[in-house]
């Protein structure tokens, strides 16, 4: 970056502090929250297609203006700002797994690896069900055509089943993406407990590791119960 | 405990990744250096610098290194033996051999420009410790009494950081400690072109031992009184905020600092002294 914009790596040189404490926190909240919500409201459907489709009437139920300032402003603007600082901060370290095949360092790349994936797959899959925005032109003529938007709000669940069974693909798509998100913010939660100062020592980072391992792993069930959920929906 | 060789060879060969001089093409040379008991890197560096005949038989100017202390307590020495960064003086020949018989390798580190050879120019450690000011200041004519006293506690984690010998592990092994070579511009004087350098040192990251610096001045009570403007170099350009928290720093370290501690409670510093210059003013 520093090549190509010397004048946006001065910018973000000079505030980087501030920059990378809100990057860190907004992934925290509101971001991880979201996630967590997300998952667990998508994992209704292993109650039942009515279940599902009443956590969505609920929450459309809040009407469009309020959904937009919601979406926008509590989960979109804050993924991009994540997204985007997260990859200025990738290519500005140079990866050395190969040469230190130490533990925290299979993290540490990682968190950027599992961060790239999970940006990719949340643009497309945000694309894919909601079109990005919810302008009429835009959905009638760009998002429809390309295959997005496909989420219905009024026939929720047969809208979701119907992407998930439509090829083995798209379906694995689902299943890493959720894993690279999911890692992410489990493994961004450890090294956010160092970044702001709540475990300093190996001792009680080592500790930090099982309450942060076990959130991941119980998102994780939930996620992909949620995709369990919908493959068996017939 | 470290592999050892059993069987004595009468020679081996050396491996070494030389450069005629800053911003020049690199290339490999390989030496045969007769085998003496008890020998380590330097030794054979040594050794090589009476040869200065590669396996080829072709005259070559004596390879350039830089040690101190012998001691693996000044950190001069430090380079890439076996791919490995460390001290060149506490790497004794037997061990090396014994985890390639085949040869020994020497190169420069990767992540500060190369002066000759295996000689770097390490002036970006200097200019971190200048910027995290570390050093205690007491500079007075007056006869302040003794100091202040210090806990056995505060006084056992001071011994730790204060083993630091600013060598350069931590920083070679850690991905977000970019290399910064600068190209002297033509028609540029030296002054300027160190001015240039410089500032740029003062602008990229400080590295892990620079963090561990800080902790060590502002846990001690006279070094605390300016722990602010410490807190502020911190957290300004190139701070603590670069870390990425891969932990490289504290493995490599060959001092057993504990560099992510000290990253750790800085950080715990970092936070609270962003807070107190927004709430407390």
């Amino acid at each position: 970056m520093s090549r190509d914009f010397p004048f946006l790596a001065s910018i973000f040189g000079r505030h980087e502090f501030i920059i990378r404490r809100i990057h860190s926190l907004i992934g925290l909240v509101p971001i991880g929250g979201f996630l967590c919500f997300h998952l667990a409201t998508n994992a209704s459907i292993l109650d039942g297609r009515e279940m599902f489709q009443t956590r969505v009437d609920i929450i459309h139920r809040l009407g469009p203006s309020t959904l937009f300032v919601l979406e926008w402003g509590t989960i979109f603007l804050p993924m991009l700002f994540h997204g985007l600082i997260g990859m200025i901060i990738v290519t500005r370290g140079k990866r050395n797994l190969i040469l230190y095949p130490y533990g925290e360092n299979w993290r540490y790349t990682l968190q950027r690896w599992t961060g790239g994936i999970a940006m990719a797959f949340i643009l497309y899959h945000v694309f894919q069900m909601h079109g990005w925005i919810r302008l009429p032109w835009w959905i009638e003529h760009v998002a429809k055509p390309f295959g997005g938007a496909v989420f219905v709000p009024e026939t929720a669940t047969d809208s979701v089943a119907h992407v998930l069974h439509s090829s083995t693909v798209i379906l694995a798509i689902y299943v890493v993406g959720v894993l690279s998100a999911v890692y992410h913010l489990a493994n961004g939660l450890w090294t956010m407990g160092i970044t702001w100062g709540v475990w300093t020592t190996p001792h009680s980072q080592r500790w930090a590791n099982i309450p942060c391992a076990l959130f991941g792993i119980g998102l994780l069930v939930v996620g992909w119960g949620a995709l369990f959920g919908f493959l068996t929906i017939k | 405990m470290l592999k050892t060789i059993t069987q004595k060879p009468d020679s081996f060969l050396v491996r070494i990744l030389r450069q005629d001089g800053p911003g020049k093409k690199s290339y490999w040379q390989r030496f045969r250096v007769p085998y003496e008991a008890d020998m380590n890197a330097i030794s054979v560096l040594q050794k090589i610098a009476e040869i200065a005949t590669t396996v080829e038989g072709e005259k070559v100017a004596p390879v350039v290194w830089e040690c101190n202390c012998l001691e693996e307590v000044c950190g001069a020495c430090t380079m890439l033996i076996g791919g490995r960064v460390r001290q060149a003086c506490t790497a004794l020949v037997d061990h090396l051999l014994a985890d390639n018989p085949a040869e020994i390798e020497l190169r420069p580190m990767t992540k500060f420009p190369v002066i000759r050879d295996l000689l770097v120019n390490r002036s970006r450690i200097f200019a971190s410790l200048e910027k995290i000011k570390a050093w205690v200041p007491v500079d007075s004519y007056l006869d302040m009494g003794s100091g202040l006293r210090q806990s056995q506690e505060v006084q056992q984690l001071a011994y730790q950081y204060s083993k630091c010998m600013s060598c350069g592990c931590c920083m070679e092994a850690c991905p977000q400690f970019l290399k910064i070579e600068l190209v002297r511009k033509p028609g540029e004087t030296e002054d300027r072109f160190r001015a240039r350098e410089h500032t740029a040192n003062m602008r990229s990251f400080m590295g892990a031992h620079a963090i561990a610096q800080v902790e060590l001045f502002n846990t001690n009570p006279i070094g605390a009184m300016t722990a602010f403007e410490r807190l502020e170099a911190l957290t300004a350009e190139g701070g603590i905020q670069t870390c990425g928290n891969a932990q490289n720093c504290v493995k490599v370290c060959p001092k057993d600092i504990p560099l992510t501690t000290a990253i750790g409670r800085e950080g715990r510093a970092a936070t609270i002294h962003m807070l107190r210059k927004w709430f407390d003013r």
